[in-house]
């Protein structure tokens, strides 16, 4: 099943290619650079996902010390860290043209590179800590205290005077973008959750093998 | 606006090794523990 479903994340992906590159139009005020946000927005949206998991699953192995729910977590974390780090090299490729500069300690960006270093810092918990059980505890609390970030990324751009600009799509109301670039932006989002579901189930397995061959 | 071209294939590049290098990492790890699992079953 897990095959199946890569090879819809695959297809998915060569079609979101398609629309961003051979469908969206090209924008008239940043020229063909703007392409950078049909990777660079699924990829905040995936990692904004992964940490929901975490926060989720994390509570549910503190209520009721489930073993499948610590490997949700721990494999979503570990996927949401490389949608992260995506996030944050994408967006300073797209800024070094349009603002003129790779990185800027401005909020919205500031509060990404945080929820970066939490969940790295999670991974870095689990691997440290020999009792596994104590480690998945830990790990717990810091996965349920990080995704305390995640409010902060997103209403960033309404607290403080940011460089970024505020959502298109994740707001109340309609989305002020063009429907041809909503959806080649929809068609982005809808590859990039399938191939976060896809990492996940597969990381899921391993960690349950990785506990059978070491138990 | 110029078009930067080069910033659009080096942000679609990057993802691309990024993400292929995760695939590749799980795909060598389940070898691995298959061929531990086949070792541990020829040995009892």
């Amino acid at each position: 099943m897990t095959r199946g479903l890569g090879w819809v994340a695959a297809v998915l992906l060569m079609g979101g290619l398609l629309m961003a590159f051979g469908v969206a139009p090209r924008e008239v005020t940043q020229g063909n650079v703007q392409r950078i946000m049909y990777l660079h927005v699924p990829s905040v949206w995936v990692a904004y996902l992964a940490f929901v998991v975490v926060f989720v699953a994390s509570i549910a192995y503190l209520a009721n010390r489930s073993g499948a729910a610590d490997r949700l977590a721990h494999a979503s974390a570990e996927v949401g860290v490389i949608f992260t780090g995506l996030t944050i090299a994408t967006g300073a490729i797209w800024g070094k043209p349009t603002w003129g500069t790779w990185w800027t300690w401005d909020a919205r960006l500031t509060s990404v590179a945080v929820l970066f270093v939490i969940y790295l810092g999670y991974l870095l918990l689990r691997g440290m800590i020999e009792d596994p059980e104590r480690g998945a505890r830990y790990a717990a609390v810091l996965g349920i205290v990080g995704a305390l970030d995640m409010p902060l990324i997103h209403f960033s751009v309404y607290w403080w005077r940011t460089l970024h600009q505020p959502p298109s799509l994740l707001k109340p109301g309609s989305a002020t973008m063009p429907p041809i670039i909503l959806a080649a932006l929809l068609v982005n989002f809808v590859a990039f959750s399938v191939l976060y579901v896809y990492f996940v189930a597969k990381r899921v397995r391993l960690l349950r093998r990785e506990q059978e061959a070491f138990a | 606006m110029p078009d930067n071209w080069g910033f659009v294939v080096a942000a679609y590049g990057l993802a691309a090794v990024v993400l292929a290098g995760y695939w590749r990492r799980l795909v060598r790890r389940e070898r691995e523990l298959t061929a531990l699992d086949a070792r541990r079953r020829s040995r009892s």
